[in-house]
């Protein structure tokens, strides 16, 4: 099993994926692995932000320059993950005229297209901006959704006869004399992790080179080769909304500070950030007065915000990064710049290179130049396409005229799947007829969710990430039973019990961070069909113990003691719902003794048949 | 839920003709609208035009015939920008930031529907409550054509789905959503877009659709030859014809126009004859009751004047209910200018709103303040009452009605409309007249008569129509009554359709057993 390739790539995250599908492009073999799914790490939380290179034209004008020239080329070549929205750094009165002045002086020097729009013009772009909010500098940010841009490289590089092996996470790095030659990964399985190799074994990918792009996970890999790699993880919170209250991308044009940017996304509104240093990426507290922060700021230039519905709050890891001995204090000085560093230079153990730091914005650059640097240690001449290049899903804009009438998809619907399918709409929305909307809240169907199955398996995380299905306000309430029920067909059911309990779960994880108001309803109405409509709080086929059928009473001889009254329905409800519901029929006195009779005869004739069957076990 | 009127909207809507977003001029001049904000209708010039009866035919028939034209004159003005919006307007950039209203931030007067669209649990208690998703499995039902569709659209899709023309308006949905989900608002803004934006202004079902729509105008001419426009609808095949060239229901029976309207009654009356100014009413009677079935209107004229009420019969126009149902929502404006601003007036002497039709009190109470941002329309939307539920509220009805007996025993079958059912009228005849001698109601059950105005008059629409109704016929027919008994004028010709009862309005019932 185990395989010699050329390069294995660590991390799938936005600059692992894009330097796999470049180096397959340019015809080495290589492999992708992941711990978890695609965009698991820092690229599957941040806020969708395209920059425009506003935001470090003060700052990092060499940082502004490359988001220039990859927002254009991204447009290109990812039209099909990108929201071309726009976006504006607004000026309120107490912020100053001065670093506004910078800032379009910055953004000048930097070929970032600019406009400055008085207030009044920028309300009517966007309508519900503070009505004090003086002038803007309108530029080209926009919006990219990092979850499509993934998958679509893994993809290309699949196509290109790479290898991409998700929920492998690597549990050593090989060092043969003094140099990396491969990794050793574990094929996980269990909640998550199923990937469908033998669960648990583990393989040695031997390559000749070794590509460690893990982020703010970087020092862990890095330890396991034996050497220091000093990465400064910052962690910072993220708000969804659930609506847009802005359709273009809205900056606070102030030096620095938590809580400047509402980035439109698909249709909700992503309100960002904090930047606050953490010891692990894997464990940091997710901590209220964040979300507070960035509701109450950001309110000062969208006042709707504050009293709008929020879905929920997630935390990302910055995956910063500066040389040794810099010792900057506070984590937003830190540069926002990327570093390769080749560790046969740096620590004399050549066949590993790590990458750290920089943004999703110049991932392909990022990917490009770690490629020229594997490349030439390789002695691989090729040239890098990857600007020029269409991802799978941009090769052309999706027809949506003819998907609706086609398909016969009401028509936010087939807008919707063609925005996300892109090129890719006809194929995938052909396979499946009738094709039901799984997923009302954002209108994906069938066909989608199959689509995704067919890519990434039985995880439904990376189901819903590949096609937003259960991101709406209902945040898996209404669906994910629904999105589990389309893997019914292909898996055994524990799997598919699995597989929808982890995307419940998951959405359940960033409800927390949303429980007033409106999400608290929501989340209350969802718990209550999950719990007790679907009864899987307390579903028999989730007991470790086979279902004790004799604890049910025996039907019609009981039923003359249900229609008794109280005693009776304890007995009668308690059958039903395995015990606990006795404390249930007590408090509710009168109405369980009514239950009571309905059951009772229910629960007696299940355990007439049962038991016939079953006989006194 | 004010909305502002905006001086620049009305240009606008002269210039664009309904084709708005071909040209590159009409981009920049709509400009980029509001986010995913739905932007019919409102404070615009009508796509085309249809001969408003403003001046002709209301001359004839309004107490006031002066006053008619001048008040079309005053209203054509108000679209100007002529009238203040009631909240005060909003152009305002110096208002205090901290006191912010998002209906103010929009100019044109744009909905702001992010409030539903974040209120929806998906509960989908809507869906369930909607008559015409029960029996047409196409329609994806209230939740998708309001608080989904809405999410759904980014700021540059102007789409919306086709089969918002399937939703009745029966306003059920809003009864149903226990979180306060502006349901039919939302529809009607859809529906207004739709019909605005993508809909052929030069298609059967348009053309069909503006004229169920505009009722009102047909039979203001009908009602000046009353006789010949009854026969005409009677000559074997008239209807036919009508489905085949206009696809109205031809299996339905063309309603009688009265030889004398009710406003020409009420003149030739010479008017009220009551003066009480302690207790006015001003009667919006509809165009039913004023063309059709004048009785209903002398009825209520009757009982009020025998509760010792002054009655003031202001000009007005159609309360905009198949207007809204229809999408032409620029047309609804058009007509609710006059409405408001003549019962504004009567308000101002006093007088409180009274209805006959329950559509037409629905419509003055929920939609027009939903809808349109007119100087005074929340007033009117306050001060409107359904005739029964007024005398209710302020008479002691039942003391009253505890002593009377009706001369010849008769059993009802009454059917509560929809729309009454949004007012928590639902119950009111029953509870009236359930201690009268000699009158037995009963209540055929809660579901909908199916024809909702004018959406079981078109022929795509008639069997799920007549589907819809089914349960009510059966509930009819078992019920010991052989007259029907609603305060809705479609209701009642899908009752009458349906069993061929003859149907009556609890006024007429109310005015026999007072003996007004």
């Amino acid at each position: 099993m185990d395989q010699q390739v050329d390069v294995v790539v660590v991390g799938g995250g936005s600059t692992g994926c894009g330097v796999v599908r470049d180096l397959a492009r340019r015809g080495l073999d290589a492999v992708l692995v992941e711990k978890g799914n695609l965009t698991h790490g820092t690229t599957g939380r941040m806020h969708g932000l395209l920059h425009s290179g506003g935001r470090y034209a003060v700052s990092d004008q060499k940082s502004a320059r490359e988001c220039i020239e990859e927002n254009m080329v991204l447009r290109d070549i990812a039209g099909h993950c990108v929201e071309e929205t726009g976006g504006l750094f607004v000026k309120r009165p107490e912020d100053s005229e001065e670093y506004f002045q910078e800032k379009l002086e910055g953004c000048r020097a930097c070929d970032i297209p600019v406009e400055v729009i008085d207030g009044e013009e920028a309300r009517r772009r966007e309508p519900y901006l503070a009505r004090d909010v003086e002038k803007a500098i309108a530029l080209p940010d926009a919006a990219i959704d990092p979850f499509r841009l993934c998958v679509a490289n893994a993809a290309d590089a699949r196509e290109h006869g790479a290898r991409v092996e998700t929920h492998a996470p690597v549990t050593d790095v090989l060092v043969e004399d003094g140099e990396v030659v491969g990794v050793e990964v574990e094929h996980e399985t269990g909640p998550g992790e199923r990937v469908h190799r033998e669960p648990g074994a583990t393989e040695e990918i031997r390559a000749r080179h070794v590509v460690n792009a893990t982020g703010a996970w970087a020092g862990n890999v890095g330890e396991m080769a034996g050497v220091d790699v000093e990465v400064r993880p910052s962690k910072g919170v993220m708000t969804v909304m659930n609506t847009r209250q802005v359709d273009t991308v809205i900056n606070r044009c102030r030096p620095k500070g938590d809580a400047d940017i509402v980035v439109p996304h698909e249709t909700a509104c992503i309100l960002g950030t904090t930047d606050e240093e953490v010891d692990d990426p894997e464990d940091y507290p997710e901590e209220e007065w964040e979300v507070d922060l960035v509701i109450e700021t950001l309110s000062e230039l969208v006042p709707a915000l504050k009293d709008a519905r929020t879905l929920r709050s997630f935390w990302g890891v910055r995956p910063l990064y500066e040389p040794p001995g810099t010792g900057t204090e506070d984590p937003t000085d830190i540069t926002r710049d990327y570093f390769l560093l080749d560790h046969g230079d740096r620590d004399d153990l050549p066949g590993m290179t790590t990458i750290v730091g920089g943004k999703l914005t110049t991932y392909r650059m990022m990917a490009e130049s770690i490629s020229d640097h594997v490349c030439d240690l390789l002695g691989h001449e090729a040239t890098c396409d990857t600007a020029d290049a269409p991802l799978p899903g941009s090769e052309n804009p999706a027809r949506m005229e003819e998907l609706m009438d086609e398909f016969g998809l009401r028509s936010p619907v087939a807008r919707r799947s063609g925005q996300r399918l892109g090129s890719r709409a006809d194929d995938v929305l052909s396979s499946s007829d009738p094709n039901p909307v799984v997923c009302e809240c954002e209108g994906v169907t069938r066909a989608e969710v199959q689509d995704a199955i067919g890519e990434a398996g039985s995880d439904l995380n990376a189901v819903r990430l590949r096609t937003r299905a259960s991101m709406g306000n209902c945040q898996g309430g209404f669906c994910s039973h629904r999105i589990a029920a389309e893997l019914a067909q292909e898996y055994p059911e524990p799997v598919v019990r699995d597989a929808e309990d982890e995307l419940y779960q998951e959405r359940w994880k960033g409800q927390r961070h949303a429980l007033w108001g409106r999400q608290l309803s929501q989340a209350m109405l969802n718990h209550l069909l999950h719990a007790t409509t679907m009864n899987r709080d307390g579903d028999p086929a989730n007991l470790d113990s086979e279902v004790d059928f004799g604890a049910f009473d025996s039907g019609a001889e009981t039923e003359s003691a249900g229609s008794g009254g109280g005693s009776g329905g304890e007995s009668g409800t308690a059958a039903t719902d395995g015990g606990r519901a006795g404390d249930d029929a007590t408090t509710d006195g009168g109405r369980a003794g009514d239950d009571a009779t309905a059951d009772g005869g229910r629960a007696g004739d299940d355990a007439t048949a049962d038991g016939g069957a079953d006989g006194d076990r | 839920m004010t909305r502002h009127t905006d001086d620049g909207d009305a240009e606008e809507g002269n210039g664009t003709d309904g084709e708005r977003g071909d040209g590159p001029a009409a981009d920049t001049d709509r400009s980029t609208p509001s986010p995913g904000v739905p932007e019919a209708g409102r404070d615009e010039q009508p796509p085309i035009f249809v001969p408003d009866d403003g001046t002709a035919a209301d001359a004839g028939g309004d107490l006031a015939a002066g006053d008619a034209p001048a008040a079309d004159r005053a209203a054509t003005a108000a679209t100007d920008g002529g009238v203040e919006s009631a909240t005060g307007g909003s152009d305002s950039t110096d208002l205090d930031p901290d006191a912010y209203d998002p209906v103010d931030v929009f100019p044109g007067g744009d909905l702001d529907l992010r409030e539903g669209a974040d209120s929806c649990y998906k509960c989908t208690s809507c869906d369930t409550s909607c008559p015409v998703a029960e029996v047409d499995e196409e329609f994806p039902g209230p939740k998708f054509q309001g608080p989904e569709q809405w999410r759904l659209k980014r700021k540059e899709d102007h789409d919306i789905d086709e089969s918002i023309t399937s939703c009745s308006n029966c306003m059920r949905c809003d009864d149903a959503c226990p979180s306060s989900v502006p349901l039919s608002q939302m529809h009607n803004e859809a529906r207004g877009q739709f019909v605005e934006s993508q809909m052929e202004k030069l298609s059967r079902e348009y053309i069909r659709n503006r004229i169920l729509s505009n009722y009102r105008f047909f039979a203001a001419i009908a009602s000046k030859v009353p006789r010949l426009a009854n026969a005409a609808t009677k000559i074997p095949g008239a209807m036919k014809l009508g489905e085949k060239v206009l696809g109205i229901a031809g299996d339905r029976e063309f309603p009688d126009f009265a030889t004398q309207t009710f406003r020409e009654w009420w003149k030739a009356r010479g008017g009220a004859q009551v003066e009480n100014p302690d207790k006015r009413v001003a009667y919006f009677h509809g165009c039913y009751s004023n063309y059709n079935t004048p009785e209903v209107g002398k009825a209520m004229v009757r009982v009020y004047e025998h509760f010792g009420y002054e009655v003031l019969v202001p000009p007005q126009k159609c309360s905009g209910t198949p207007m809204f149902a229809n999408g032409m929502l620029k047309d609804a404006r058009r007509h609710a200018e006059t409405n408001v601003e003549n019962l504004v007036e009567a308000i101002g002497e006093g007088a409180d709103v009274i209805a006959s039709c329950t559509s037409c009190s629905l419509s003055l109470r929920q939609e027009y303040p939903e809808l349109f941002d007119i100087h005074g329309i929340e007033d009117v939307s306050e001060h409107t009452y359904e005739a029964l539920e007024y005398l209710r509220i302020n008479e002691d009805l039942e003391g009253e009605l505890a002593e009377t007996e009706l001369a010849d025993e008769q059993a009802f079958a009454y059917h509560a409309p929809c729309h009454a059912r949004n007012q928590g009228l639902s119950r009111q005849a029953v509870e009236t007249f359930r201690d009268v001698d000699g009158v037995t109601m009963e209540d055929v059950g809660d579901s909908c008569s199916g024809i909702s105005g004018t959406y079981g008059w078109k022929e795509e629409k008639y069997e799920t129509s007549m589907e819809i109704g089914a349960e009510m016929f059966d509930h009819m027919e078992d019920a010991e009554g052989d007259v029907g008994m609603t305060e809705c004028p479609t209701c009642a010709m899908q009752m009458e359709h349906g069993t061929g009862y003859e149907v009556e309005h609890p006024l007429q019932l109310l005015e026999d057993a007072v003996g007004a």
